[in-house]
């Protein structure tokens, strides 16, 4: 019942959102990301990571760094982290957490399917692989040559079977069919997250409906811009939006015919929501969209630790950690190739 | 004794003529050399910096679709025909001590429907800008046909990113095109280096015919 989680939440779930309050703490500040982007060679990067929580991931890597490097170690950190907290965590907590991953297990599935059809090395995928998306049977996908054999062979054992359901076909895999099944399958899961949370209710449910659905709009843009000029249909491209979020049912029914990135505007500035995102952009323009959800997503993951007693902290922490790595990503890349003066164009402020 | 005077006066004037022609032609051949190079010099930097602007809208689409998905680790192993290839043409045949080789480019090439269709540019011709390719007898058709070239070249363009997923990020066509400006500007820059390269063959031949 909402409002009496204070009396219950800390028996089982207190210690660990203790824990990640604390690790929250750790996050990078402007301060850290203005020495960091002051910054001339990856060496310099390192050299202020080690001052950081990232410091024992990156200290004995040895030069000359590459900024892939940077990214698996600082997700190294993020992978101890949520196993810390798995491996403490009971139920329903424990099931919340595992959620959180299966977006990763999406991924890392798609990855393995499309290196096999380029003909790959399935160990040389694994490597790329995220962490916290790998499973036991994982290397098996590269035997599979339709979606049906995929699910039977392999997924039918993992907490993805029950998203399979709307994209078991026996067409051969392509780079297009796999593309729509990666899409299907994050539509599946978000909506059964979004029924978990719903179901646990309280403040877990009030933030997670918020933070899902903002997800659940934001792919929906990103789907419609991704599509404009390719062989996607319009009702293929409805068919990829989630049942709910800020955008459903009506706009989903705008942004399926959009063919330009102005009709995508006309149809989000409806939603004042949308319309703070959008207004910061210029007409035809779309390169600055990506920087504009971003800030907006952590807005609201800060603010889901205003409330105490729910577990929208540790999406929100896990959340913010992954931006933190984006944004570690740009900034090296950015002063790799010596284009210093456009690092701002992508870096999101978390403090 | 008159004529003999006015015989050595015309040979003075048409060997002073002579030199004033061999003079001239050595300063043009010296403008076409400067020339060949201010052009070398200026494809040089625009490719530098068609490179640089390429490589960094690799990053944003990196930033922004995911760097596991925007990675070497998904090119395709695959044999497959390629869609660009390069043609040299020997020019100047008549002086084979001083070959003049014309590179051209040919995009996008559909060779599954058409495989003639491979080379179908005038290898005279040296390509400024992406060029569609063209067949024989639709040169009449005009901008009908441009335009279901160049949609078939867009097709093209967007098969060859689906390595990287079905649905890739607006950044990413941005630097396919940055790349491919940047190809265009390589076969401009071998096109004008060979031209280099012949003019100062040509201006020290005719330093050591005039020596």
């Amino acid at each position: 019942m909402y409002g009496f989680e204070a009396l219950t939440f800390n028996i089982n779930d207190g210690y660990l959102e203790a824990i990640v309050r604390g690790y929250r703490s750790g996050l990078l500040t402007a301060a850290d990301y203005n020495n960091l982007c002051q910054c001339e060679t990856l060496d310099d990067i390192k050299m202020h990571l080690t001052a950081t929580e990232y410091g024992p991931y990156l200290q004995n890597e040895p030069s000359p760094l590459h900024t892939t490097t940077i990214v698996e170690k600082c997700t190294l950190k993020l992978v101890e982290e949520y196993k810390h907290m798995m491996c403490q965590a009971t139920e329903p907590l424990s099931k919340f957490l595992e959620y959180i991953t299966y977006g990763h297990m999406i991924d890392n599935v798609v990855l393995i399917v499309t290196g096999t059809l380029h003909e790959r090395d399935v160990h040389e995928l694994l490597e790329k692989c995220h962490p916290l998306g790998m499973f036991d049977s994982i290397a098996s996908l590269a035997v599979a040559q339709n979606m049906r054999e995929l699910y039977r062979l392999v997924l039918v054992d993992t907490p993805l079977a029950p998203y399979f359901s709307e994209c078991i076909t026996s067409e051969d895999l392509d780079d297009m069919n796999i593309e729509i099944m990666r899409n299907t399958l994050y539509k599946a899961y978000l909506e059964d997250f979004y029924k978990f949370c719903e179901k646990l209710g309280g403040a877990t449910a009030e933030i997670m409906r918020d933070l899902l659905a903002f997800e659940a709009d934001r792919r929906a843009v990103n789907i419609t811009i991704n599509s404009i000029g390719t062989e996607l249909t319009r009702d293929d491209r409805k068919k990829l939006y989630s049942n709910f979020g800020l955008l459903y049912p009506y706009g989903h029914e705008e942004l399926a015919v959009c063919e330009d990135i102005d009709q995508v505007r006309g149809a989000m500035e409806k939603y004042p929501p949308y319309q703070s995102i959008f207004a910061k952009l210029s007409y035809g323009e779309s390169q600055m969209l990506d920087k504009a959800f971003y800030e907006e997503e952590v807005k609201r993951l800060c603010l889901a630790f205003e409330q105490q007693f729910h577990y929208g902290v540790f999406f929100a922490y896990m959340r913010l950690r992954e931006q933190e790595i984006r944004n570690l990503m740009w900034i090296s890349e950015c002063v790799a190739q010596n284009q210093k003066t456009r690092v701002h164009d992508s870096v999101v402020f978390i403090f | 004794m008159a004529e003999i005077e006015s015989d050595q006066l015309q040979r003075a004037s048409l060997d002073e003529t002579k030199v004033k022609n061999e003079d001239e032609e050595e300063e043009e051949c010296i403008l076409q050399f400067l020339d060949s190079l201010d052009a070398y010099l200026t494809l040089v930097d625009s490719l530098s910096s068609s490179l640089r602007q390429g490589w960094f809208d690799l990053a944003s689409a990196r930033q922004s679709m995911g760097h596991t998905l925007i990675s070497s680790k998904l090119f395709d192993h695959k044999v497959h025909s390629a869609s660009t290839t390069i043609n040299i043409t020997e020019l100047d045949a008549d002086n084979p001590s001083d070959p003049k080789p014309q590179f051209s480019l040919s995009k996008w090439a559909t060779t599954k429907e058409n495989p003639s269709s491979e080379v179908p540019n005038n290898s005279n011709l040296r390509h400024r800008a992406p060029t569609s390719v063209l067949e024989d007898g639709e040169k009449s058709n005009g901008t009908q046909v441009s335009s279901v070239v160049s949609n078939d070249i867009q097709k093209e363009r967007s098969k060859s990113l689906t390595i990287f997923g079905g649905l890739v990020s607006p950044k990413l066509r941005t630097a396919q095109v940055s790349f491919e400006t940047a190809l265009d500007k390589i076969v401009e820059i071998a096109n004008a280096r060979s031209s280099m390269l012949s003019s100062f063959s040509q201006l020290q031949l005719n330093k050591k015919s005039s020596s």
